[in-house]
């Protein structure tokens, strides 16, 4: 029984942080109904701040964090200013956007690997015990819990800011229709600038996070891929849609290396995928969009 | 209007750039009477994507080589000029910069690449361009022959995958006496697969039991299901046949499960990053090595690499190093410049390398008899325990 | 530049085309965007490979059975996904070129990850023009179909074609089987090209590749996708002396193109195949939805 547990354990461990990844995407794409592939590239470059914070400046976990966390941010305002904004001027329809996005990716990954950082695999010092919480035979690693915790506070803080602020009125309204919410004043393009700076906020908080539960290389940002499939199993442009679809995305993966074959795994999890699309096509909760023209 | 204006510049500009890449180039018309004052060597491998580590390893050593060599005279009299390109680690982008290596920048012979899906690949130019090539850490055996018959043009200076299989799988039984083994492999990695493969033949020929074998897919970092299924299996020692970071990885999320096992892996081992990622996990764990770190003979290398690149020198570089001994000694031999005469005297080759004696067998262009290393870490340090051969 | 490395660049140019072919029938005459098509070159190539080494079959309908089988998967996974909008069924594809991949790494038949050497080298520059040649006849003709224009309309108004009684599905769903069938002719000249083949080459990046190559030359216009697939297979390889800093120039440069010509090299324009001699560039009426009734296409 005990081996059941500790497989639940591992499940939601390995959910919570597809969820920390697909909340900032999903935020994105409730706005700007695209799929913004540069997420993880700013997730990296997260995890890179968070590093050299603390070890090239020596400075503590907490500024580590909150420059990781701002750092991101700003790149992902950038981001939207240079790659997205002439687009969205356009109106161009949101293939382009996923290829400049794309465009990104290729850019961040090869920046770092070309710069004098380099491709090498980067180490976090140790702020947190290594020993794991053991509860009737269940490991539980510390690291997680403190990931688990951060991502919540950082959720709910979120939660707050979109349910009872006016900003985050601004952003319900422009997430129903950016047009009409143009019309009825709201400023959509400092809107837009806000939650690209929130999703890039989020985005550093994964990248430090993650960076410090397994480690810093160019090309971490190509786990988002699985966020952004967890994203779709909960309803793209649902924030609690990515929290639910990260958490389940986590639980099917594990169970199915656990108990089925971990050779077919992501076969398994995509027939999964494929299913829940064919009876809900737009994921679990997702949000209901009149076709884009 | 405009836009077939712009439409025109493109291919004007393509047009021009393609010339002027071709003009760029010093014209060696009377090429094959006069030989050029400068010799060219190609190396490819990845400078970018996910085998960037090592294959930037590679090149900087071929670099610092040759840059010694050009000091100290050059090679027959000749300065040597090192051509490396970039391959993203892809097979089809090594084909196309060993076309531009032997057909545009003329090279006498090719170094790399470090992954065998690359180094099959390119054999069908090297043939046609007859340069010959010598991959550093390319392990699949179907590098240097395929269906029995022996490729004419590519050599390599590592052992092969079956033999590392049958040395870790010997050691881990005969040596260190154990019987139920559990493997955690990388599905999608050819290196991977292949070391499973041959691991899983000899351990389970000499008498062993493979209790758990699971498979995790590139480019994850959690391996806790897995690892908390092969726990449940309860085996003495778990294979581990990848790369360090997800050594590193997996072997910190194994100690956090609770599994005592000793671990074990193969040449995907031996890094600084290793030890700085999972110092406590991997204390007494086994690996198989192409050679022993303290070595006298390894300290030089090891220490101007530290001072040129202020880097730690990676398991590539010691392959990389080796090749250019190989390559060296046969254009010594062969006393030319010419690739098929290199070729020749490399299918006779016989130097004394950082990794081993390297002694290329004519018939399968491998480097045969050569010994592995068994390194035990201890106390965080990669201790040497003995050369061992499988039967 | 010699030519041997040339002809290299050229035949890849051309195995990318075909598959850019296909993929912008698609994207660009239907409005659906995969990240797939990698996936669809893979089950090509394969099966193709298959029939020219374990069946002995002459290379051309070799791969016109390894088109088949991309169409035929195509067809199974269309039927599931063809109704998805916008990014859903851009993952769904996406996870579909990724578990055709993890099957390929587990069947040892084929290799699995370590791949299959030994595959004839058959393609050449000569076939991979012709079959170009008569990939972009094939496609030129449906477009100027009323299939084509029924296409077209789909990818303008969805909505309002299947009102006028265009069955949108059917023809997302022929759409998606060439294309894969295309794919899958480009992925049997790879790996006869390469002899070689591995699923490592399968991977999203390749879908990517393609995509941003469709995008690059223009959507909607198959003049551009053959500039395209020439300019990109040929950038990186003219980069090649940049080094490391060859995949930075390339992503700025997509981003460039995105930012400052977004309809991409000829969107919206066409050289019509029939009038070498003079290389009109002929206004065409797609990629301009603004200026657009449905159907507009005066032919």
């Amino acid at each position: 029984m005990s081996a059941f547990f500790q497989q639940l354990i591992n499940g939601l461990s390995i959910g919570s942080v597809y969820a920390l990844m697909a909340v900032g995407y999903s935020l994105v794409y409730s706005i700007m109904n695209f799929s913004n592939f540069a997420h993880g590239g700013v997730i990296m470059i997260g995890a890179y701040i968070g590093f050299f914070s603390m070890t090239a400046f020596k400075l503590p976990f907490t500024a580590a964090f909150c420059f990781a966390a701002f750092g991101a941010g700003i790149l992902a305002v950038a981001i939207e200013r240079i790659a997205y904004s002439p687009l969205r001027k356009r109106n161009a329809p949101f293939l382009y956007f996923i290829i400049s996005a794309m465009g990104v990716s290729i850019f961040l990954e090869n920046i770092i690997i070309a710069s004098p950082i380099g491709p090498t695999f980067r180490t976090y010092p140790r702020v947190f015990s290594a020993a794991p919480f053991n509860i009737g035979g269940v490991n539980i690693g510390r690291l997680d819990v403190t990931m688990f915790l951060i991502s919540a506070i950082s959720l709910a803080v979120l939660v707050f800011i979109i349910e009872k602020t006016r900003t985050g009125m601004g952003i319900r309204a422009s997430a129903y229709s950016l047009r009409a919410s143009a019309l009825m004043g709201v400023n959509t393009d400092r809107i837009i600038l806000i939650v690209f700076g929130m999703g890039g906020f989020l985005a550093g908080i994964a990248g430090i996070l993650f960076g410090m539960k397994y480690t810093v290389y160019p090309q971490i940002g190509n786990i988002t891929i699985k966020s952004f499939i967890a994203a779709v199993f909960g309803g793209l442009g649902s924030l609690p849609g990515a929290v639910i679809g990260s958490v389940l995305l986590g639980i099917i993966e594990t169970f199915t290396s656990g108990y089925l074959s971990s050779q077919f795994r992501d076969l398994i999890a995509f027939v999964l995928l494929i299913f829940i699309l064919v009876v809900r096509p737009k994921g679990l909760m997702g949000k209901i969009t009149e076709d884009k023209a | 209007m405009s836009k077939r204006v712009v439409l025109l510049a493109l291919a004007t500009l393509l047009t021009l750039s393609l010339t002027l890449a071709g003009c760029s180039k010093p014209a060696d018309t009377p090429a094959e009477s006069k030989e050029p004052e400068v010799v060219k060597v190609g190396w490819i491998g990845s400078l970018t994507g996910d085998q960037a580590v090592w294959g930037t390893c590679e090149l900087n050593t071929v670099k610092m080589l040759f840059e010694d060599i050009n000091k100290n005279g050059g090679l027959l009299g000749k300065q040597i000029e090192v051509v490396g390109y970039d391959t993203r680690g892809d097979a089809t982008e090594a084909v196309n910069a060993v076309k531009r290596l032997t057909s545009q920048d003329k090279v006498v012979a090719v170094i790399g690449p470090n992954a065998s899906g690359q180094a099959i690949s390119i054999s069908a130019v090297l043939e046609e361009m007859k340069v010959p090539d010598i991959a550093t850490v390319a392990t699949n055996p179907k590098v240097t022959v395929v269906d029995g018959k022996t490729k004419p043009f590519n050599f390599r200076v590592c052992f092969i995958d079956p033999y590392q299989g049958a040395v870790a799988a010997g050691y881990a039984y005969d040596v260190l006496g154990f019987k139920k083994a559990a493997i955690l492999y990388d599905v999608a990695d050819d290196y991977s697969q292949g070391l499973t493969e041959f691991f899983e033949k000899y351990f389970v020929e000499k008498g062993g039991e493979i209790v758990a074998k699971e498979a995790f897919k590139f480019g994850d970092v959690d391996f806790r299901p897995q690892l908390s299924k092969i726990k449940n299996a309860g085996p003495e020692v778990i294979f581990m046949p990848y790369f360090f970071k997800e050594v590193a990885l997996s072997a910190n999320q194994a100690r956090e499960l609770g599994i005592n096992a000793v671990l074990m892996g193969g040449d995907g081992w031996p890094s600084e990053v290793l030890l700085e990622m999972a110092k406590d996990a991997i204390e007494g764990s086994y690996f198989v090595n192409h050679l022993d770190f303290d070595d006298p003979d390894v300290q030089e290398f090891k220490a101007a690499y530290k001072a040129k690149y202020n880097l730690p020198v990676e398991l590539n570089g010691y392959l990389a190093y080796d090749a250019v001994q190989l390559l060296v000694d046969a254009i010594k031999r062969a006393n030319s410049f010419d690739p098929v005469a290199i070729r020749d005297a490399l299918e006779t080759a016989q130097v004394k390398g950082i990794t081993g004696q390297i002694n290329i067998s004519k018939d399968t262009h491998n480097p045969e008899g050569k010994d592995a290393a068994i390194i035990k870490i201890v106390d965080g340090q990669y201790v040497f325990q003995q050369k061992y051969s499988a039967k | 530049m010699d030519w041997f490395y040339i002809k290299g660049i050229l035949i890849l140019s051309g195995i990318n085309l075909m598959a850019v072919l296909g993929l912008s029938l698609l994207t660009g005459f239907t409005g659906l965007f995969s990240f797939g098509h990698a996936g669809f070159m893979a089950i090509g190539a394969y099966v193709t490979a298959m029939m020219t080494i374990k069946f002995h079959l002459p290379f051309i309908p070799s791969l016109l059975i390894g088109a088949m089988g991309a169409a035929l998967a195509s067809l199974f996974i269309g039927r599931l996904t063809l109704n998805l909008k916008g990014d859903y069924f851009c993952i769904a594809t996406l996870g579909f070129g990724e578990a055709i991949r993890l099957i390929l790494d587990n069947v040892q038949y084929f290799g699995g990850a370590r791949g299959w050497p030994g595959i004839p080298m058959y393609t050449n520059l000569t076939n991979v023009v012709i079959l170009d040649i008569i990939g972009i006849a094939i496609l030129v003709n449906l477009i100027r179909s009323r299939h084509g224009r029924n296409m077209k309309a789909i990818r303008e108004e969805e909505m309002a074609s299947q009102t006028i009684g265009i069955n949108v599905f059917r023809y997302k769903m022929i759409a998606l089987a060439i294309s894969a069938a295309f794919a899958g002719v480009a992925g049997g000249m790879l790996g006869h090209y390469l002899g070689f083949l591995q699923p490592k080459m399968f991977q999203l990046i390749k879908s990517t590749e393609l995509t941003i190559i469709v995008i690059f030359g223009g959507l909607g216009s198959i003049s551009g996708s053959v500039i395209g697939a020439l300019v990109l297979t040929s950038l990186p390889e003219l980069l090649r002396t940049f080094a490391k800093w060859r995949l930075v120039v390339y992503g700025v440069a997509v981003v460039f193109i995105m930012i400052t010509r977004p309809q991409g090299l000829m969107g919206g324009y066409e050289i019509t195949a029939g009038n070498i001699k003079k290389l009109i560039s002929r206004l065409a009426s797609f990629g301009r939805p603004r200026q657009q009734t449905i159907g507009g296409d005066k032919e």
